[in-house]
């Protein structure tokens, strides 16, 4: 039987060879997204170690040593789950006021090319004590003070290590260089905090006695024991939580004695944060390559079927001849299976020794994603290999066995008569004596029409990739290039400005904003607790809706009266809330309770935020008293301008510096850039990552489908052509010829995928999104990118199968037609 | 006809044609000069690897002698370009095969057809024309649509005929246009090429057969790719036919055949 499987072998090198490819492709990206999909947690650990860093750390505005810190320590010490902790000191740097001194940090590069930071925070990354000293990379020895920063800085500015960097206190220029990335997964988006060599910060601590807009502050990073990542996640939340209460009591205490005091702020994040931020887009990159194998693995599918139809068409005689000599049907059949078995064997094989090769390199991009370097935090996951090694082997199984069932129905006698059926009564399809068209696209046509089976898969793989394109462009467009979807889905208001004061009394500062060019409105809000029927919840509450840039309803409509609420969607679901529905919201402050009977008008969706409720600031009028300054300082407002008129972050700034030297706030963020810190900027990395890979990934397939077909078609059809030629045919239009017929099918093909995946992008999302927060995806459809795909996919097709052709120019007629006479 | 001292349709000056195989030289044509009169029949006999059907398609510029010159209608088609050769025997030159190869994917107008659109003439009067002459060969109009899969092989032959002189050719070539025929089969399609020579089309045959070399007025016997002589028969007649057989036997055993 094996001379069988030879006879097999010789006669479609090609096919077997881009089967192959396909086959290892699929186990290796099977392999790498089963592997990263199962193997998250461990990534996120190993990530951890790696990196050294803490589960999570609270930032005090107040110099170590202080009641806050002690304090929190007391609290700290309490608790069981608390492996470590350490207490860094750090200094908080604002710009110098006025508007004529240089900026306080600026990075630069050697073509003049700079940013500058108004406000960051120096911490010292020769601090022996510090028990969390970040790892560090791409670390460079020059001349210089050496600043570390992190990886999503180098990720989304153009800075990179080794430009230049400098600060000017009290007049002294520091200059430095960027000497590192350091690793620390709590601060990589916080782009703020920047390590500073023990020299330079020495210097910024002696000057901070003399300059007040350097203060002295403190961190405390948490390590929390726990192994398992659930609980530690919920370890994290609950000591934030805690601490950051502490600091409100701690506020609300010093306000009772003296409504004068200033309020002590503190910020804090956790490696939930930085988990929940990335662990999605992670897992979709994983689950993509999963898919794709699938997809890759359906074009597998459909190859195999081809070829072995082909083959069993074109081996009739000698099949025949076979069963003659004794062989059954059986052995025939396995015959194939041996083939197909034998190369998809060498392909699995090559295809897990590529996924375990290529595994860091698949880590680094996911890690890279996250803006982190642990390309060695996983390997390939065991079960991930056997899981895609036993689906690929039964998809080729399958297919190869299905695929000669027809060699059952071969007879030695049927196929002494090459299989011919005298009695067909198969139609003339597009016949010449109608057409209108040129001769050579007629023939393309024809050829279309009378290989069903080729023109069939030429028409599903295409339109399987251009889905895919279609899909993907989708899904880059709104998260690039247009971002209102993903902005209205996320409900994060798109106000010019976010701003609070942290002054006794405000009013001028707000007075002078009022009276901006191009002023439009001041909106206050406040994110408070509360209890929603029977759990416990966050809700945003606005002043007004009247300014709202941000269309975050997606059904219902915007709250008019005061007891009036939008409800999160998939809050609402899960609770079955539905609108008109009342809901009542409990609230306490110190000792007031306050509860509310809202009617739920419509709902929003929550991509990134956890509000559960969207309302009126009346809510929380029994608590709050926004007219009293105290209260007053908890409220944000979000300043509006007219379009096209908002000024510059620094314009404003130094409007507020010019009345008071000593004015402090805090924001200055818009929507857009708060979703940038929380995920858009990772996402619009990875969506480019994604598209670039579909897009190639996508050429690659339909070019190697067209090298195979065509050489395919030019072995079979060889005769065919050399007697096109005699009669006076060209090379150029037989080349034209099939061309055609492989641009239709592509255009046909391309057409129906890059509709149907531009048409059920936002439906397929929706299905998948309550898991990120949003049930309701309505993208936006870039039609113009979904032609730019049907023409990239047609000139493709185009190109390739042209170049595919030009074997046609050496069929010479008078050696082939003279073969048999 | 050769005594009127007519007009050449092809020519060949010192046609040479060499395959290289495995090393070794082989010289399928060697310094042949050949004149073909517009108008004749000519039929190429000789054994085989004489260089008979290396001869027919050179001749028809289908491929390419190593060295030598070939004259069509006054054109050095041994000059042209591929494309421009054909183009030029899409209007000059007429093929039935052995084994007709016709196009299987298609029906037995298409395969006409797909021949006759190259002329560049309105598609109608290619399509009439077709009709016509397919009618004319014995296809009658019910069997235009079907597949080459459900006819036998004269009718075939007789496709294959029709669609070599779909485009009104200077000459039309035909190698071994009745070897995979039987008796009756042969006849038909041999009195059609006689009829197509009759009408004032240069016809060139290489074949083994006698029966099928009668009917040439001019029989040329190759040798070792050379043309060891030649023999007229005069214009063919059916009651002539074993007077002329019997003529070409005494030639062909006189060339040791």
């Amino acid at each position: 039987m094996w001379s069988i499987v030879k006879s097999h072998f010789h006669k479609g090198k090609t096919g077997f060879f881009i089967t192959g490819l396909f086959i290892a492709l699929s186990v290796l990206m099977m392999t790498v997204g089963l592997s990263i999909c199962f193997g998250i947690n461990t990534l996120y650990q190993k990530a951890r170690v790696l990196s050294n860093s803490a589960d999570c750390w609270i930032s005090v505005f107040e110099a170590p040593g202080g009641q806050s810190q002690a304090l929190l320590e007391d609290i700290l010490k309490e608790k069981d789950y608390v492996e470590k902790y350490d207490v860094q000191e750090i200094y908080y740097l604002e710009k110098e006021e006025g508007e004529n001194v240089d900026k306080r940090l600026t990075l630069y590069k050697p073509s003049g090319d700079n940013t500058f930071f108004d406000s960051w925070i120096a911490m010292n990354i020769d601090d022996e004590n510090n028990k969390f000293r970040p790892h560090l990379r791409n670390t460079l020895e020059k001349e210089g003070y050496k600043f570390y920063v992190s990886g999503n800085m180098i990720a989304t500015s153009s800075f990179r290590v080794g430009d230049g960097a400098r600060i000017v206190i009290d007049g002294v220029t520091y200059y430095g260089y960027i000497a590192g990335i350091f690793d620390d997964m709590t601060r990589i988006y916080a782009p703020a905090y920047i390590y500073v060599c023990g020299d330079l910060y020495q210097e910024i601590a002696k000057k901070s006695s003399e300059d007040e807009r350097i203060s002295q502050e403190y961190n405390i990073n948490i390590r929390i024991d726990c192994a398992d990542e659930e609980t530690s996640y919920k370890y994290q939340r609950q000591i934030v939580d805690e601490l950051s209460n502490a600091i409100a009591q701690y506020n609300l205490d010093n306000l009772k004695d003296n409504p004068s005091a200033p309020i002590l702020y503190c910020d804090y994040n956790t490696r939930q944060d930085f988990t929940d931020g990335t662990k999605a887009f992670i897992l979709l990159l994983g689950t993509a390559l999963v898919a794709f194998s699938v997809i890759v693995a359906v074009i597998v599918a459909i190859i195999i079927g081809f070829l072995v139809r082909s083959s069993v068409f074109d081996e009739v005689r000698n099949l025949g001849v076979w069963k003659s000599l004794g062989y059954t049907t059986s052995q025939l059949r396995l015959s194939y299976l041996a083939i197909y078995g034998v190369i998809g064997g060498v392909c699995l094989f090559i295809g897990v020794m590529l996924g375990i090769g290529l595994m860091p390199v698949f880590v680094n991009v996911v890690t890279g994603m996250a803006r982190l370097d642990c390309s060695k935090a996983i390997g390939v996951n065991v079960g991930g290999l056997i899981a895609a090694v036993t689906f690929i082997v039964a998809v080729v199984a399958a297919v190869v066995y299905l695929s000669t069932s027809k060699v059952k129905k071969i007879t030695p006698l049927s196929a002494m008569r090459n299989n011919i059926e005298t009695h067909n009564f198969r139609r003339n399809r597009a016949a010449l004596d109608n057409s209108r068209i040129s001769l050579n696209a007629h023939l393309g046509i024809k050829s279309i029409v009378g290989e069903t089976h080729r023109s069939v898969m030429v028409i599903v793989i295409v339109l399987i990739m251009s889905l895919l394109c279609s899909f993907v462009s989708v899904v880059y467009y709104n998260l690039n290039v247009d971002q209102t979807a993903i902005i209205n889905m996320s409900a994060v208001e798109t106000a010019d400005f976010y701003i609070n004061f942290e002054n006794e009394d405000s009013s001028h500062y707000f007075d002078a904003i009022h009276n901006m060019d191009g002023f439009e409105a001041d909106v206050m809000f406040v994110r408070v607790g509360m209890s929603i029927d029977d759990g416990f919840n966050v809700a945003q509450l606005y002043e007004n809706f009247d300014h709202i840039r941000t269309q975050f309803v997606y059904k219902g409509r915007y709250p008019k009266y005061a007891n009036e609420v939008l409800m999160d969607y998939v809050y609402a679901e899960e609770k079955g809330y539905k609108i008109g529905d009342s809901v009542n919201l409990h609230m306490e402050r110190d000792s007031v309770v306050s509860d509310k009977s809202c009617v739920i008008v419509g709902y929003f969706q929550n991509l990134v935020n956890n509000n559960r409720i969207i309302g009126f600031l009346d809510i929380v009028d029994e608590l709050y008293d926004k007219n009293n300054s105290a209260d007053a300082k908890l409220f944000k407002h979000m300043i509006y301008f007219e379009n096209g008129k908002a000024p510059s972050a620094s314009e404003l700034s130094s409007m507020l510096w010019a009345i008071d030297g000593n004015v402090k706030f805090y924001g200055f963020q818009t929507g857009k850039n708060y979703l940038d810190s929380m995920f858009l900027n990772t996402v619009e990395t990875a969506s480019e990552a994604v598209m670039s890979v579909f897009v190639s990934v996508t050429a690659i397939v339909i070019a190697l489908l067209l090298v195979m077909l065509i050489k395919l078609k030019l072995l079979r059809e060889r005769r065919n052509y050399a007697v096109y030629k005699a009669l006076g045919y060209t090379s150029i239009g037989i080349m034209s010829q099939i061309a055609t017929a492989m641009l239709l099918l592509g255009l046909i093909g391309s057409l129906i995928g890059a509709l149907t995946g531009a048409l059920t992008t936002s439906p397929i999302l929706s299905m998948f999104g309550k898991y990120i927060g949003a049930g309701h995806f309505a993208f936006a459809v870039p039609w113009g990118y979904i032609v730019c795909i049907v023409l990239f996919i047609s000139i493709l097709i185009c190109a390739v199968s042209m170049l595919c052709a030009i074997p046609v120019r050496k069929i010479n007629p008078s050696s082939l037609l003279r073969e048999r006479g | 006809m050769q005594d009127k001292k007519d007009v050449f349709v092809i020519r060949t000056e010192g046609l040479c044609k060499t395959f290289s195989t495995g090393g070794v030289q082989l010289h399928v044509l060697n310094n042949l000069d050949l004149d073909i009169v517009d108008g004749d029949f000519t039929v190429v006999m000789g054994n085989s690897g004489s260089g008979k059907s290396t001869l027919l398609y050179a001749l028809s510029g289908m491929d390419r002698p190593t060295l030598g010159k070939i004259l069509f209608d006054g054109s050095t088609i041994t000059d042209f370009s591929n494309d421009r050769l054909a183009k030029f025997r899409r209007a000059n030159c007429g093929f039935i095969f052995q084994e007709v190869f016709l196009n299987d994917n298609m029906s037995i107008m298409d395969n006409v057809l797909a021949a006759g659109y190259l002329s560049g003439k309105p598609r109608k009067e290619v399509y009439a024309q077709a009709c016509e002459r397919l009618k004319k060969v014995g296809i009658e109009a019910d069997m235009f649509n079907k597949f080459p899969s459900q006819m036998s092989g004269g009718e075939l032959q007789r496709v294959g005929l029709v669609r070599a002189i779909i485009n009104d050719p200077k000459v039309i070539f035909a190698d071994e246009p009745t070897g995979a025929l039987n008796s009756a089969n042969s006849i038909a399609v041999l009195d059609i090429m006689n009829d197509l020579n009759e009408s004032g089309k240069s016809i060139i045959m290489v074949t083994h057969d006698m029966k099928s070399a009668v009917r040439g007025n001019r029989v040329l016997y190759l040798k070792d790719g050379v043309i060891l002589n030649e023999i007229s028969l005069g214009k063919y007649d059916k009651d002539s036919e074993k007077q002329r057989l019997d003529l070409l036997k005494d030639f062909l055993e006189e060339m040791g055949w």
